[in-house]
This record gives C-alpha cells, sequence and structure tokens, in this order.
C-alpha cells in the first residue's frame, strides 16, 4: 500500500480537467441566462407586469402577426407577455430557491440530529421520513393548503418540505460512518463540541453530496411549483409564476395560444437544462449517489 | 499529587452486545474483561496482543472515549467523567491519541496548519499569533517543513500524514499520549522514521505513552514496560527484556518465539487451536483450549494476575510466584 | 419470514397513524374549523352549535383520542359544504379516477419498462439514446402542459378528440396518454439504470464468461436482479392510482378524485381532504407493503437480513 496510490483517487478529480459535453454547456447557458433574467427582471422588462394596454389585447408574437412593441404578444388584459414572463421566471426561481435551500437544511438538520443522538430521536426521524414517502408530496401540499390557506412564504415553506427526507437520510449516514471512525471521532476526541463538529468538519465534507442532491431536486421543485400555480393553489394574483400563467393562459387556449406556449417552453427547457447539468455533475463527482 | 501515577484503571470491563435480528436475543460479546493498568508520568506502557485481543478497546476506555462497563478510571487522581460532558471535553487537552489510519483522522477539507491549530481553537490557547507560531514551532518539531503547512491530507504521504496527527495531538501539551497501532498502516521503510520521532517526541515533551501494537517489537523498543493481552485480560506485564527472554506465559512465549531470528531456527512455538472467539470465552483460563502445557485446573479456574518478586506481573496457574521460588 | 411481516406490518401501521395525527394537528392548528366554515356575521348562537355539533368545544386530547376513534370506526366526518358522509363522496370519484389510471398504469408498464431493457441492452445505441432523451423529456415536461399541448394539437388543431369532460371513452384518450406518457418515460429511465447496474456486475460477466448464451444470461440472472429496484417505482405507482391524477384531472374537467381534492382544497372542505388525504395513505403504505413482500420472494437474502437492518 503506497502512499501514492491513496493519495491518487482523491486528489484526481480536483486536478483533472472538466471536459464539458455540448449539452451540458448548452444547459448551463440557459441556467445562466434564467438567472440573468431573474435579477434584472426590473432593467430588462419592458412593461410593468400588470401593466395594461388596453388598445393592444390579445396581440400575438412577433411572426405571427405581432407588433414591435410586444414581442411575445398579449393577453386578454393587454398585458405584456414577455414582461409577465420575465416577472414569472424571476418568481418561480426564487420559490425554487428557496424551497430547496430549505428542504436541504431541514433534512440535513434531521439527518445531523438522527446521527448525532441515534436512539429515540434517530427512530422517530426514520418515522418521518416513512411519513413522507407513504404520500405523494403533492397531495400532502395540497392538505396543508387547504388546511392553513395561502400565503407566498408558507407556500415556499411548504415546498421546502419536498425531499427532506433524501437530504436526512444523506446526512444520517454520512454523519454516521463520520462519525464511527475517522476524522469526526478524531476531532471529537480533541475535545470539540458537537456544533464544531458537524458545521466545520462534517457539513464541508458532505456538501458536494449535497449540493448535487439539490441540483437534482431543483427541477422537481420547480414542477410542483408550477403544478400548484397551475391548479391555483399556489402563487396568487396579482403576482405571476410561470405555473400560474400555464393556468391563465389555459382560458385562453383555442384564441390565444401565445399565453400558455411562452411559460410552457420556459418551463421544459428551464427543467431539462437543470436536470442534464445535475445528472452530469452527479456523474462526475459523485457516481455513488443514486 | 506527585505520588499518584498519572493514570490508573482498574478491573476495566466492556461488553458489546450483539443483537440477532431486530427481536432476536442479543449476544454479548466481552471485549475486555477485568484489565487493570498504571502508567506514571513521563513513562511508557506497550500493551500487545493480536486483533481483537481487547487492546484497542483497552486504549479507548483510558482516554474516556467508552465508558467501561466496569471497573474505573483515574486520570491525574481525578475519575473520568462521563464523554460528551463539558468536564471530558476540558480534559482532552491533557490526553490525546494518535491513530492507525492518518488518513482517516483528518479532515480532507482543511489544511495542515489548520488542522494542528484546532484543538488550540478548541480549548481556548493563545491568540491567533500565539496559534501560528505555536503551529510552526510543532511543524518544526514533527520533522514537517513549514512550506507543508498550507498543504491538504491527500497531498502527503502517508509517514507525513502520521506526523500532523502527531503534531496536532501535541498542541495542547497533553500529559499522556495513547498510539494505537501508530505504524501498521505505514510503509516499512517510514515505521522506523516515525517511531524515532516518538521516542523524540516524548523526549522533548515528557508525556507518558500508552503504545498499542500487534508487533512485540515495535513496542520493545519504545515501552519501559510491556503488558501483554490475550481475549480481553493481561496475561503479562513487566519489561521488555524480561518479556523478551524469560517469559513466564505460554502465550508471550509463543509470542516471542514468533518474532523472526535469523540466528534461531526450528524453536518456534506454534499454537494450536482456533484463534480466540470473544463471543464464546473459554472457562477458566481464557487460553487454556490453545496452551501446550496446560494441566486440568487451566480450565475451570481462571489465573489471577500475580505479582512476582522481579516485579513483573503473570496470570497463569504454572508461573506462581511460590512455584517459580521452589524451582530457584 | 414470520417476523419480517410482522415488523413491516407495524411500521405501515405507524405510518398510517401518524398521518392520521398529522391530519388532526394541521387541522387543530390551522384555526378554529367554525370560524372557516361559517361566513364572518353568523350569529354567535349558530357557531357555537356548529362548535357542539363537531365537537370542538372538548379539550384537544379528548378531540383527538374522538378523532381517531371515529376514523377507526370509518367515520370520516361529513363535507362541510353540502352535509353529506365525505367517505361515500370520494367513493362516488374512485371509479372515474381508476378509468384513467389503470390503463395509464398499463402503458407506464408496457412501454416503460421494455424500453428500458431495451435501452440498457444495446447502451449507446441509437434506440438507446432516442429512449433516454424521451425519458428525460417525459419527466421534465410537467404534465398539465403536456396535457394543454395535446389539447392543442388534437382537440383545438386536428378537432379529433375533445378537449375535456366526460361521458365516452374518446374523452378518456387524452388524459390516459398523458399519464402514461409521463409514467413511462420515468420507469424507462429507472428501469435501464436498474438493469446497466446489474449487467455491471461480477456474476453476469462471470456467467457470460462461463459460456452461458447471452439470452439466457439475460432472461437468468439479469432481469430478476433489475426487477427488484423497479418493482418499487411500480408500487409507488400503483400506490398513486387514486390520486396520481390530480392535476391531470383538472386539465380534462375529469370528474374523479383528483378533480375532488383540487375543489374541496380551494373551498376548504377539510372533512373531504383528509378522507382524500388517509386513503392516499393507505393505498400508498399497502401497495409499499406488498411490494415489500415481493422483495422478499424477488430476493431470499432480504428476508434475513432486511428483518435485521429495518431497525
Amino acid at each position: 500500500m503506497s502512499d501514492l496510490a491513496i493519495a491518487a483517487p482523491v486528489a484526481a478529480p480536483a486536478k483533472a480537467r472538466l471536459h464539458i459535453p455540448p449539452g451540458v454547456a448548452i444547459g448551463l447557458g440557459w441556467i445562466l441566462l434564467m438567472l440573468a433574467v431573474a435579477f434584472l427582471a426590473d432593467i430588462i422588462s419592458p412593461y410593468g407586469y400588470t401593466a395594461l394596454d388596453l388598445r393592444n389585447r390579445l396581440s400575438p408574437p412577433i411572426g405571427f402577426g405581432g407588433v414591435w412593441a410586444h414581442p411575445l404578444g398579449t393577453d386578454e388584459l393587454g398585458r405584456d407577455v414577455l414582461s409577465r414572463l420575465i416577472h414569472s421566471i424571476r418568481m418561480s426561481l426564487l420559490i425554487a430557491f428557496g424551497a430547496t435551500i430549505i428542504g436541504a437544511a431541514f433534512g440535513t438538520t434531521m439527518g445531523f440530529l438522527a446521527a448525532h443522538f441515534r436512539g429515540l430521536v434517530e427512530q422517530a426521524v426514520l418515522a418521518l421520513v416513512d411519513f413522507s414517502a407513504a404520500l405523494p408530496f403533492l397531495i400532502l401540499a395540497l392538505a396543508v393548503l387547504a388546511f392553513f390557506g395561502n400565503s407566498l412564504w408558507l407556500f415556499i415553506v411548504l415546498l421546502g418540505f419536498h425531499a427532506w427526507e433524501r437530504y436526512a437520510r444523506i446526512a444520517r449516514g454520512l454523519a454516521i460512518s463520520a462519525g464511527a471512525q475517522g476524522y469526526a471521532a478524531a476531532v471529537r476526541q480533541l475535545g470539540a463540541r458537537p456544533l464544531r463538529v458537524y458545521a466545520r468538519h462534517i457539513l464541508p465534507n458532505i456538501a458536494s453530496t449535497l449540493i448535487i442532491s439539490m441540483t437534482l431536486a431543483f427541477p422537481e421543485v420547480i414542477l410542483l411549483e408550477s403544478g400548484l400555480s397551475f391548479l391555483g393553489l399556489g402563487v396568487q394574483p396579482p403576482a405571476t409564476s410561470l405555473g400560474n400563467m400555464v393556468g391563465y393562459g389555459r382560458e385562453y387556449l383555442t384564441r390565444a395560444p401565445w399565453i400558455l406556449l411562452a411559460p410552457a417552453f420556459t418551463i421544459i427547457l428551464t427543467t431539462l437544462a437543470i436536470s442534464i447539468v445535475g445528472d452530469w455533475l452527479r456523474d462526475k463527482l459523485d457516481p455513488t449517489l443514486r | 499529587m506527585r505520588n499518584t501515577p498519572l493514570l490508573q484503571a482498574r478491573d476495566l470491563v466492556r461488553r458489546y452486545g450483539m443483537r440477532r435480528g431486530l427481536l432476536g436475543r442479543s449476544v454479548d460479546i466481552t471485549a475486555v474483561a477485568g484489565v487493570s493498568l498504571t502508567l506514571e508520568r513521563g513513562r511508557t506502557l506497550g500493551l500487545v496482543g493480536e486483533s481483537g485481543c481487547g487492546k484497542s478497546t483497552t486504549g479507548r476506555m483510558v482516554l474516556g472515549l467508552e465508558t467501561p462497563d466496569a471497573g474505573s478510571v483515574e486520570f491525574e487522581g481525578r475519575i473520568m467523567p462521563p464523554p460528551g460532558t463539558a468536564a471530558w471535553r476540558a480534559m482532552r487537552a491533557r490526553m490525546q491519541m494518535v491513530f492507525q489510519d492518518p488518513l482517516g483522522a483528518l479532515d480532507r477539507r482543511m489544511n495542515v496548519a489548520a488542522q494542528i491549530a484546532e484543538p488550540l481553537e478548541i480549548h481556548g490557547i493563545g491568540d491567533a499569533a500565539a496559534r501560528a507560531a505555536r503551529v510552526e514551532a510543532l511543524l518544526r518539531n514533527v520533522g514537517l517543513r513549514p512550506d507543508q503547512a498550507l498543504r491538504y491530507p491527500h497531498e502527503l504521504s502517508g509517514g507525513q500524514r502520521q506526523r500532523v496527527v502527531m503534531a496536532r495531538a501535541l498542541a495542547t501539551e497533553p500529559a499522556l499520549l495513547v498510539c494505537d497501532e501508530p505504524i501498521s498502516a505505514l510503509d516499512v521503510s517510514i515505521q522506523a522514521q516515525v517511531m524515532n520521532l516518538l521516542v523524540e517526541l516524548q523526549a522533548e515533551h515528557g508525556m507518558a505513552v500508552l503504545f498499542i501494537s500487534h508487533d512485540l517489537r515495535a513496542v520493545r523498543q519504545v515501552s519501559e514496560r510491556v503488558a501483554v493481552m490475550y481475549l480481553g485480560t493481561i496475561v503479562e506485564e513487566g519489561t521488555p527484556d524480561a518479556l523478551l527472554h524469560d517469559a513466564q506465559h505460554p502465550y508471550t512465549r509463543a509470542l516471542v518465539s514468533a518474532i523472526p531470528h535469523p540466528g534461531r531456527g526450528g524453536n518456534r512455538i506454534v499454537l494450536q487451536g482456533d484463534p480466540p472467539n470473544p463471543a464464546a470465552r473459554p472457562s477458566g483460563c481464557p487460553f487454556h483450549p490453545r496452551c501446550p502445557v496446560a494441566v486440568a485446573r487451566c480450565s475451570t479456574e481462571a489465573p489471577s494476575l500475580r505479582d512476582h518478586p522481579d516485579g513483573r506481573r503473570v496470570a497463569c496457574h504454572l508461573a506462581e510466584p511460590a512455584a517459580i521460588a521452589k524451582a530457584a | 419470514m414470520l417476523r419480517y411481516l410482522a415488523t413491516r406490518l407495524l411500521r405501515a401501521l405507524l405510518t398510517i397513524a401518524m398521518v392520521v395525527t398529522f391530519a388532526f394537528v394541521v387541522l387543530r392548528l390551522s384555526g378554529d374549523p367554525a370560524l372557516l366554515i361559517m361566513s364572518v356575521d353568523a350569529p354567535p348562537e349558530a357557531v357555537e352549535a356548529f362548535r357542539t355539533a363537531w365537537g370542538l368545544d372538548e379539550s384537544l386530547w379528548v378531540q383527538y383520542v374522538k378523532y381517531f376513534n371515529a376514523i377507526l370506526h370509518g367515520d370520516l366526518g361529513r363535507s362541510m359544504r353540502d352535509g353529506r358522509d365525505a367517505i361515500q363522496l370520494v367513493a362516488e370519484r374512485i371509479p372515474a379516477t381508476l378509468a384513467l389510471t389503470l390503463p395509464a398504469l398499463a402503458i407506464k408498464i408496457g412501454i416503460g419498462v421494455p424500453a428500458g431493457i431495451y435501452a440498457a441492452l444495446h447502451r449507446n445505441s441509437l434506440t438507446d439514446r432516442v429512449v433516454m432523451t424521451l425519458a428525460v423529456m417525459g419527466f421534465t415536461v410537467p404534465s398539465f402542459v403536456l396535457g394543454l399541448l395535446l389539447v392543442l394539437v388534437f382537440a383545438v388543431q386536428l378537432g379529433w378528440l375533445p378537449s375535456g369532460g366526460d361521458g365516452t371513452w374518446r374523452h378518456a384518450v387524452l388524459p390516459v396518454v398523458t399519464l402514461g406518457v409521463g409514467g413511462a418515460a420515468v420507469l424507462a429511465r429507472f428501469t435501464r439504470s436498474a438493469m446497466l447496474e446489474v449487467l455491471g456486475q461480477p456474476y453476469i460477466r462471470t456467467a457470460s464468461a462461463k459460456g452461458v448464451p447471452w439470452h439466457a444470461v439475460v432472461r437468468g440472472h439479469a432481469l430478476p436482479n433489475a426487477a427488484i429496484p423497479t418493482v418499487t417505482i411500480v408500487g409507488f405507482m400503483v400506490g398513486s392510482l387514486i390520486a396520481g391524477a390530480v392535476v391531470v384531472e383538472s386539465v380534462f374537467s375529469w370528474p374523479g378524485v383528483g378533480r375532488l381534492l383540487v375543489v374541496a382544497v380551494a373551498n376548504r372542505d377539510l372533512a373531504v381532504v383528509q378522507c382524500i388525504l388517509l386513503l392516499v395513505a393507505i393505498t400508498m403504505v399497502s401497495s409499499n407493503f406488498v411490494v415489500d413482500l415481493l422483495y422478499g420472494a424477488l430476493d431470499p437474502r432480504l428476508r434475513q437480513s432486511r428483518a435485521g437492518g429495518a431497525g
């Protein structure tokens, strides 16, 4: 067992230059574009997302007889589809980011608690994991929305509970194996408090796995958000999100399909891009994760 | 205060429950079955035995990482507090550990200097500048270059990693260092270097060392006293010379004869029978099923560890102090 | 094996009990149901009468015990809107939902599993790439978008099929396809990776190195082993037969359980919501239970080790 043999597999992923396949590059490009749109929404959107243009109602996009004032057309009230789309992207990404981070933070914390206390706490966490697995999340979310009514913050927190059990499982498993032998046990016997062990040592060591899981869960959250908003139970007007726009556009499916198609394709492309990049990241960095 | 030994462990017992199935009966495995040992300040005690004999568990109990099921550990005259308590954590500054697998014991996402400084941060020793100076001194102490301070564990060799682990362990100037198989994961060529470093560090820092190994030769090199463990008990304890040249316990004799020796051939003692199984401890003397000289009494009555006039301790019916005195 | 069964059964019952508790806790946390139901200007006596009728004026623990007891006796409350038994209201909708989800399940398994196996056996071929691209698309296209696109093409543009409602089998075609395609994609992707995992195992290489014909290796070793993870996801699909069509039913105005749920949520008709919640949980847990049993049948090793490892 030479030292080189031990060091090589650890050093390799850090040093090997990443070759990015074209599909992934396009995906990354689309994600960057969406992020830019979300950040610059107020600057780049030509109109306010509730601004009415009553002279140009149901105006089609350019190329289908539309006017340059509204490149993607307008809806029944003469609201600019492009401006609404830009603000919807911001809203949907905001919700998805917020929810993903909440889910990861909550799940990781629960996983660490289970790993640290073992015994009853662990059994309780595992029972909660079972519970989460027993219900399709959409049904659970609908039930909570029925009971609590709707507000944007509740909605984000609610979506945050999607996939929390995945992070909990990962965090618990990795923390237990780190604590049984190895660096975490070593730091503990230096006299470190548990908080230090988890925050300064275990968390950085499992961060890459968690981040990959977040990338894989992110498109699911976007789909959930848009699904619930489509049903009219998510983001409420006058606020707008991608799913909300599709739901609204559905009424004009025959007369003005562009209202629906613009956000629909944005959803598809965004989830597709993140899925491709997420799969690629997983295969590249953490093949053990499945 | 000076009269009390640094470390005194009395009759340590550790059992592990092994569950068979969710509702199955639990089978107790006795890893350590009544071990007592004493370690004076600045001295070195070697603990030898084959894998599974409970030597590592003993080391972990001595450090307070595991709570014994029976028996007690006193360190600097105080009873070991339960693991995880504030008193226990504070005590970590006084007792440290060197691990078998240095790569596993180091955080691969932290550079070497940060890891050596960590015990200082944890125990609130010195300010940032003092810590940096201390880290630099420790690095020099263990024979690493200052430019290696910012390296990560995977960028170092196995021997260098073990040096980092030692530097970290010594950062708080502990009074006790437990080394659990510190060289067995290293290349043979590196082993001697690390052993020598350990001796040098002890001379400079003056800590007591509990050196755990399966290798009698390595233990003898660094220890003033050596204890031989078999199946959870100490069977013989004495100076390295006494054990090597005049072993009293048959198991010790077998261990000694297993050391390759160019000048001596043919008279190796090959042990009979199955290797020991902690889940099914034999009655009487734990060694009797494999013992070449066992008598009827050995299978019914467990021998106790008795002091001999020459300062050693032996647990064997055939090596009673009286018997020896008569023979002599 | 008996102990394994008992453990799984216990866990299943515990999970259902947790769902019941969840429904209760969330229901009570959400505020005063009496005020939610009655209009703001309802006379106080009416609100009080409502509270007594629903047992809302007793302590939480008493309510909880009563609630649990009622559910054990199959009493899931009445719809707060029209006063009918919630369970009856839901039961009426189940056939309509099954009329969509059962054919969809057949499509998922009928297309998804063979496509996944074929793609795995012909890894990196053109077919594999096409299947995988479609599978990724199937996952990333939300069902409401797919449904509306199908409506746009087949109902609005071509006029072949109705865009929504119920009555004839023609009404069911688009929703069934919408449901089936998405699920088939997920299943294909899953089956493929399960197959690839198995095909990479040493025993497969050993078998083919020994000279066993490839088709026999696939049939005798690869398929049974790849079936284990695939059964899990199929179990999940079976478990969501009742409530797996929430969005699609809404898109096509299909009068099933999902549509009922959405309307009940919008109206905050809590009895109906909790009834569906329990129904879904029971379906899901039972199907997971059956999957666990199948696991035991497919992989005899699990009978022993799982009983211990589940702990």
